[in-house]
């Protein structure tokens, strides 16, 4: 075939044609970003050495869609497991962006959450951190990094500071205490905040020693030995649900009472199995954490739709977990709805721009500093009272007053 | 070498050929999960490796071998955070180190007729101590971590493995591909013969005349210090190291799977085995997850399974099935 005058298409012709053909290859990727729901992964170990607190985190995620919708966000999320395996951590986020994630939550593990953070930065997708304390996450110039959650450092020193604020609303004094902790990665850290921090609170007892334990060992015996050798008013823990029960069980055994047992920043205490396994004796003990404020609606919306989604579960003891996993959901959702796009710079732009007044966890504002940390999170004193985690201080969000000293471990219903 | 590739039939050479092409020039066509996958894959093929040459040429089981990972990731990490020195040089340390650690296990096994599954509990007993060791190493970060800075800048410092995941992708394919070339290497050597000798009847070896203690240490040397270099690539790969992660049991067993379901004692049994378990694990990810089984662990019910099933029909490994199956070895007559 051959082209003359009248067929031969014009220059103008080639070029709107050029353009129209452009416009519909670019088109999904344009409606993509341009998309009223956008696409988030939320990666968590629900298998593996960290599958309770994963699923936990999960149960939050599952509750998220109903509550945002509520708001008026859209989210779409898909539920990926990375196994407590960094390695496919790493893959799976791969894996969630290829499938079109435009942006991903989690990890849980902080391991886990550099390995994504370095995908998440190569492909230009924001990672919103819903729990993970080490603090290097935030000081490595991650430029597609959020942190909605305290570092190891932040969760000791209000944990310290709230002991003081506990002391003031009871009017007990402790004379002394002993500082207990998993010789795992999480309770290593917490000491060595805590040697850093404690002289520095200017705490108003002094810290007779600190005993670290390995947390699989069989019980706690030797241990809660030298504790009550040492006869502290006050054990502070960095525990695991796991050697929570054996070190409760071993004072019990060794009718070991101080006046209070106080976790400054750990789980453990506030487990469902910690619960089951130790029924009365689990109540009394205090922990010093960020919680969901009582309070707030957004709280107390999760909590509904929460109670939908898991029917089998309370959240009121998940909702460290859950609660900081909807907020890392949150930050995207209330990011996408102000950029209008899921365009990963623009995008990011609008996360580091978040300012969310209402919303579920203790503390103000939900903002990020230049390296993309938040530091309006307020931990709160938490207590379990009837086998349930309640919020005692500070008063502005507590439910109950707060019982110090702690019953004797006889007696108990 | 040259005897493996003629061993070979005209099938297996070009076989053997293609799948060096294509993955020389995956990343073409790869997206860039498929080339993380594959990354892993050809770790996992390295690390096998050089498990296999202890296990499966010199018959010496360790389940113990993450240790070795750790000691490398550690000294090339250390020395690049806290002195500058890049993991080109750290490196030597680190495999030095490694196979320090490999020596004194060695030295205490073999001097002490420390055999089978007694030896396997004492590189097992060594690997833990370290990671209760290196917990309390502040030098390190303790069970804290130790993290190497990742700056966006200075991605493309091959010179520093500061690169992206096309560079690791090509890093991980060359360290494979030699250790594919030196376990063949080694397989047709005299320490070769000597292993598998010491392997199939360590008595009879002996009176051969074979030195089956220094057979054997050089076994440990060469895997440990193999394994310390796979260590190297793992820390500046993920870039952030835990002695919980590292040193632990389950990654051993991640390492000798691949091998033992590949087929031990074989030059290709490692590559096959990494290519089989990595992308069935990914893929009964991706399964369950649009199956809708909204069950955590599911998919290690079916790995579990697959397993299971894999070496039950064909125990001797997959490799050595597959070869003859195919015909890609010559026959001898």
């Amino acid at each position: 075939m051959r082209f003359d005058n009248r067929t031969r298409p014009s220059r103008r012709q080639v070029l709107a044609g050029s353009a129209a053909a452009a416009a519909a290859l670019a088109a999904p990727a344009v409606v993509r970003a341009q998309a009223k729901t956008i696409k988030i992964a939320v990666v968590l170990p629900r298998s593996g050495l960290f599958a309770a607190a994963g699923q936990s985190c999960h149960r939050g995620a599952l509750a998220a869609p109903k509550v945002l919708a509520d708001l008026g966000y859209a989210v779409e999320l898909v539920h990926v497991d990375f196994e407590s395996n960094v390695d496919v951590a790493r893959t799976q986020t791969e894996r969630a962006i290829a499938d079109g994630a435009q942006a991903v939550v989690g990890a849980f593990e902080s391991g886990a959450t550099l390995a994504m953070a370095q995908v998440c930065e190569q492909r230009q997708v924001p990672l919103s951190i819903n729990i993970a304390s080490v603090p290097q996450l935030t000081e490595q110039g991650y430029k597609y990094l959020v942190r909605n959650f305290q570092t190891n450092a932040q969760l000791v020193s209000g944990g310290l500071e709230l002991i003081k604020v506990l002391m003031g609303a009871t009017g007990v004094q402790f004379k002394n205490a002993v500082f207990v902790h998993a010789n795992d990665t999480f309770g290593t850290a917490q000491r060595a905040a805590m040697d850093r921090l404690f002289p520095a609170a200017q705490m108003p007892f002094p810290l007779l020693e600190s005993i670290a334990y390995d947390p699989k060992a069989q019980d706690l015996a030797v241990e809660v030995t030298k504790i009550r050798a040492l006869a502290p008013e006050l054990v502070l823990v960095t525990t695991r649900s796991s050697d929570a029960i054996k070190l409760v069980r071993d004072m019990v055994r060794q009718r070991f009472e101080p006046k209070a047992i106080i976790s400054p920043g750990s789980p453990g205490l506030y487990d469902e199995e910690f619960y089951q396994a130790l029924g009365p004796l689990s109540d009394f003990h205090l922990f010093n954490l960020p919680w969901a404020n009582p309070k707030s609606a957004v709280t107390q919306a999760l909590a509904a739709s929460y109670k939908v989604a898991n029917p089998t579960n309370r959240f009121e003891v998940d909702c460290f977990n859950a609660g900081f996993t909807f907020e890392a959901i949150m930050v995207v959702a209330d990011a996408f709805k102000r950029a209008g796009t899921a365009d990963g710079p623009t995008l990011m732009k609008a996360v580091k721009a978040t300012d969310i007044a209402e919303h579920v966890m203790t503390g103000g504002p939900i903002r990020f500093d230049e390296k993309g940390q938040n530091n309006n999170i307020q931990a709160a004193v938490v207590q379990n009272r009837n086998r349930t985690p309640t919020v005692v201080l500070p008063p502005d969000v507590a439910v109950a007053a707060p019982v110090v000293p702690m019953p004797a471990w006889q007696g108990r219903s | 070498m040259i005897s493996l590739w003629r061993d070979m039939n005209r099938r297996g050479q070009v076989t053997v050929a293609l799948a060096f092409v294509l993955l020389l020039f995956a990343p073409v066509a790869a997206t860039r999960y498929v080339l993380s996958v594959l990354t892993l894959i050809l770790y996992f093929v390295y690390v096998g490796q050089a498990w296999n040459l202890m296990m499966g040429y010199a018959g010496q089981l360790s389940l113990g071998h993450a240790l070795y990972v750790g000691l490398g990731g550690y000294v090339s990490a250390a020395l690049w955070v806290h002195f500058g020195i890049g993991p080109w040089l750290g490196v030597f340390p680190a495999v030095g180190i490694a196979a320090a650690f490999g020596a004194a296990i060695g030295w205490l096994g073999f001097r002490f007729g420390i055999e089978g599954v007694y030896f396997a509990l004492l590189t097992i007993a060594f690997a833990e101590f370290t990671r209760i060791g290196f917990d309390h190493i502040g030098f390190v970060g303790g069970a804290g971590g130790l993290f190497i800075p990742y700056e966006q800048s200075r991605l493309g410092e091959w010179w520093n493995l500061r690169g992206s995941q096309l560079f690791f992708y090509y890093l991980a394919f060359c360290l494979a591909v030699l250790a594919v070339l030196l376990t063949a290497l080694l397989a047709r050597s005299r320490l070769g013969y000597q292993w598998l000798a010491i392997r199939e009847d360590e008595t009879a070896a002996r009176a051969l005349g074979i030195d089956v203690f220094w057979a054997k240490m050089k076994a440990v040397l060469i895997s440990s210090s193999m394994t310390a270099i796979g260590g190297v690539f793992y820390a500046f790969y993920y870039n952030s190291l835990f002695p919980a992660q590292l040193f632990d049991m389950s990654r051993s067993i991640e390492l000798i799977l691949g091998p033992i379901v590949g087929g031990l004692g074989t030059v290709f049994g490692p590559v096959v085995g990494a290519f089989i378990l990595t992308p069935v694990g990914e893929l009964l990810i991706s399964l369950t997850e649009k199956a809708g089984i909204n069950a955590p662990g599911a998919k290690a019910i079916f790995f579990g399974l697959i397993l299971m099933t894999i070496i039950y029909l064909v125990p001797t490994g997959v490799w050595p099935w597959l070869s003859q199956r195919l015909g890609f070895t010559r026959r001898r007559s």
